[in-house]
């Protein structure tokens, strides 16, 4: 048995500690969990171990044995793999090529192809797992290329494998070859790291469970004999949870009315409406359906069926252009590659929701261009020297700050905020709600999606509950604790 | 001391903004001294008339690039137009429509219309089939030739009147040759277009990140096959010039052409990944290649060197750009 340590590390960034003198053991021939919420430092552990970071004070070992990287190939050559959630294999190559990419074995010049097939089914049986060697990877299924990652990250014989949210895109009974697999791994003496956020699993998986919250290790439980809600307590802690300021009310006008949408299978059957002024939340775990029910409502993505009516106008096929026009804005996921052209200026990308406006007629009103960029820069305090400057000059917080001053531009009456505060600090963060109020009391409805529990219960009036792709629930964040919204995402028999 | 380090840097800033024009002016500054005959009025509106053909291109091919897109099959669409205007023309003609002097208006306007539909073509099989536009317009390269080949059974058609000459070779004044003046207007039309409209913020905007442009309520469909009917119809207008100023329409026309038309466009500093770019840079583009052109004619250098300085040209502009975006970038992280 060996065990890899992790002594009193501490890794700093601007603004944020990210681990602060963390110190824990994993050790092999044992699944060992490690969870947090996001932002509580377990991605920022994983990266140190695989040397993608290096810490800034602290230091690993296995069994003694100091461990230095300096990049992550030069952990993998020292024996740390990692099988990461965003697949890793090139489809247009077999299973066999791919699980021994690189270390083919060669005759001369040539690729011994016999050998090599040969030597990639050994590894199979080795682990008890049935896959088409000669399949491209192209054709496998999800949950196949999650297991060929596996192997191929086996078949370098680590001492280490970080399995990083391997079920995160998996189906339910495709989780358990996945599981039987892992069992199968523990018999290999080698350390197993298992980063999920899917807190039921860990009964079925986990040995231990190793628990992060905000840079400091909260707790280690063995599983067996633990509860639900000692988990909880030490992935949440005792949160102070804030509430909205009290001058937010709903008007009885209804504005957005959602009746049966559904877009399979992503999401089936919602329905919801939403008041003039109100502030609502979408909770769900990651693949519960959240996101694409926005776009699909935004017509970002073309819905199978159900229907839409935002302030009394039914609308048949939305899509971008057309809500829009109706007063409905989205602030996307990902604001680099959804929400900003970042090739353009501050001044361009502010105005790109309401062209119709700043050129009527077609020709751009360059006086009314710039004032319409200069209000939301002064309204949502975007930090910067010039407006002219590009989007790349700024931070993640100002940036995000952008796309939501790009849809105020365009007047909406409804925004939906899809992880409006992915990737900015808190000071940011705070200011993104102080907008969101800030429009609730102009009369502006918004639906807010987040991953961060805590927030749709400090700024919604009202938060509906999505599990796999279907409602929940509804419930009123002051009713409601986190671990229990939590645990209402999650369903199953937690309570 | 404060002001002092500001005013340096925008001395820097503005040597990289005005790069080409700065260079452009050392050049032609060597050429005068150097050259015989360089710096005289008749030899720089020379220049002008010689870069008037691609130069209509290019401004269309700026708004395409721009808008992420490319059209490789441009020069094939010279000859196409070229080809069409004298045979529509003179087809009109012989069966006695028509005479030979209004039939041209006809033969130009199926010129600019079928380009019109080319255009559209390549617009709608890009949206609809989301093939990238480097296949199609290759593909097309082809299909235009053989088009063009087809129509004017390999000889070239001469059925154009003689007034239809001054569309490519009049002078106005005596002096400025119409084809530069097409260049000019061309110019200006399509600066005002990139600048001033919304259809121009659109093509930036799309060009820069059409998932974003799309999430934004633009209609990135439409605006790329806005563009690709743009360039379309101004090699029509410039196959038209051509035949013009030789009096014929031919199939051979056009060889090579779209390698001088994104030549310039790249040389003026629009990158080929779309999204960055500007007009002005393009005609400043069209003029250098001119300018080199003209100067190593003076000089007597002949067409195969001409080539390979031509190649080494663009190798050298692309390495440039992306050398200076990549400073930009990097000033940008050290902040």
């Amino acid at each position: 048995m060996s065990v890899l340590n992790v002594r009193t590390v501490t890794k700093v960034f601007p603004g944020t500690t990210a681990l602060d003198s963390v110190s824990l053991g994993f050790e092999s021939g044992r699944v060992n969990a490690l969870i947090g919420k996001n932002g509580s430092g377990k991605s920022t552990l994983v990266k140190i171990i695989n040397g993608v970071y290096q810490p800034d004070a602290g230091s690993l070992d296995i069994d003694g044995e100091k461990l230095g990287f300096t990049n992550p190939a030069d952990a993998f050559a020292k024996g740390i793999a990692t099988v990461y959630q965003e697949m890793s294999l090139i489809p247009g190559l077999t299973v066999a090529e791919n699980i021994l990419i690189g270390r083919y074995e060669t005759n001369g010049p040539f690729v011994d192809w016999k050998k090599t097939y040969a030597k990639a089914q050994g590894l199979l049986d080795e682990m008890g797992i049935e896959l088409p060697l000669r399949e491209l990877v192209v054709n496998l299924n999800v949950w196949q290329c999650q297991v060929v990652e596996i192997v191929k990250a086996m078949s370098c014989r680590p001492k280490v494998i970080l399995l990083d949210e391997p079920t995160s895109a998996l189906a339910q009974h495709e989780t358990q070859v996945l599981f039987k697999l892992i069992r199968e791994l523990k018999k290999k003496d080698v350390i197993i790291i298992y980063i999920t956020h899917r807190l039921q699993e860990l009964w079925e998986i986990a040995d231990t469970s190793t628990v992060l919250l905000d840079g400091k290790l909260t707790g280690r439980v063995e599983m067996s004999g633990a509860q639900p809600r000692d988990i909880l307590k030490l992935m949440f802690g005792d949160v102070e949870v804030k509430s909205r300021p009290a001058d937010l009310l709903i008007s009885p006008e209804t504005i957005l009315d959602v009746r049966n949408f559904t877009r399979s299978p992503w999401f089936e059957d919602i329905s919801f409406n939403l008041k003039k002024g109100e502030i609502l939340g979408i909770a769900g775990m990651l693949g519960s359906g959240r996101t694409e029910l926005l776009r699909g409502i935004f017509g970002a993505d073309r819905a199978d069926s159900g229907t839409v009516v935002l302030d009394g106008k039914t609308i048949a096929s939305p899509s971008p252009t057309r809500m829009n026009k109706e007063g409905l804005a989205f602030t996307p996921e990902d604001r680099k590659t959804q929400g900003l052209v970042q090739t353009l200026s501050i001044k361009a990308n502010l105005c790109h929701a309401s062209l119709d406006k700043v050129a009527p007629g077609g020709f751009v009103d360059r006086s009314l261009e710039r004032s319409f960029a200069e209000r939301q820069v002064a309204a949502l305090d975007i930090k910067t020297t010039d407006i002219e400057l590009p989007m790349t000059s700024l931070s993640g917080g100002n940036q995000q700050k952008v796309v939501v001053g790009k849809w105020l531009n365009a007047s909406p009456k409804v925004i939906f905020f899809d992880e409006p505060s992915r990737g900015i600090d808190v000071n940011a963060k705070q200011q993104i709600f102080q907008i969101i109020w800030e429009q609730s009391r102009r009369g502006i409805s918004s639906v807010v999606v987040s991953s961060e529990l805590e927030e749709l219960i400090e700024v919604c009036h009202r938060i509906i509950i999505m599990r796999l792709g279907r409602f929940v629930g509804e419930v009123r964040p002051e009713d409601v604790t986190i671990e229990q919204l939590y645990s209402l995402c999650m369903g199953g028999d937690e309570q | 001391m404060k002001a002092e380090a500001n005013k340096s840097f925008n001395l820097s800033r503005f040597s990289k903004k005005y790069m080409m024009e700065i260079i452009l002016f050392f050049i032609a500054l060597a050429l005068c001294f150097t050259a015989p005959g360089f710096f005289t009025i008749g030899n720089i509106l020379n220049i002008f008339r010689n870069v008037a053909l691609a130069g209509v291109i290019s401004f269309g091919m700026t708004m395409t690039i721009i808008g992420g897109e490319i059209d490789l099959s441009v020069g094939s669409s010279i000859a196409l137009s070229a080809v069409l205007t004298a045979t529509v023309t003179g087809a009109l003609a012989k069966a006695g429509i028509m005479p030979m002097e209004s039939a041209v208006f006809v033969g130009m306007a199926c010129a600019l219309v079928v380009g019109l539909l080319i255009g559209l073509f390549n617009g709608f099989i890009r949206t609809k089939f989301n093939i990238p536009t480097f296949i199609i317009t290759l593909a097309m390269l082809n299909v235009i030739y053989g088009s063009a080949a087809l129509i004017s059974r390999g000889f070239p058609v001469t059925t154009l009147p003689d007034w239809y000459n001054w569309i490519g070779a009049g002078r106005l004044f005596g002096t400025f040759p119409v084809p530069a003046l097409w260049l000019l207007i061309v110019f200006a039309i399509v600066f005002v277009i990139m600048n001033l409209t919304r259809f121009g913020r659109e093509v930036y905007a799309v060009g820069g990140n059409p998932e974003s442009a799309r999430l934004s309520g633009i209609n990135v469909s439409k605006v790329k096959i806005i563009i690709l009917v743009a360039v379309q119809v101004l090699a029509a207008f410039s196959g038209i010039i051509l035949s013009a100023q030789v009096m014929s329409g031919s199939s051979t026309f056009g060889r090579g052409y779209e390698m001088d038309v994104i030549s310039a466009v790249i040389i003026g500093g629009t990158s080929l990944f779309g999204g960055i770019g500007k007009v002005w840079g393009t005609l400043m583009g069209i003029v250098f290649l001119g300018v080199i052109n003209n100067g190593m004619t003076l000089f007597g250098v002949g067409d195969f060197e001409k080539y390979i300085v031509r190649g080494l040209l663009i190798l050298f502009a692309v390495l440039f750009n992306t050398i200076q975006i990549q400073s930009l970038q990097k000033a940008r992280v050290a902040k």
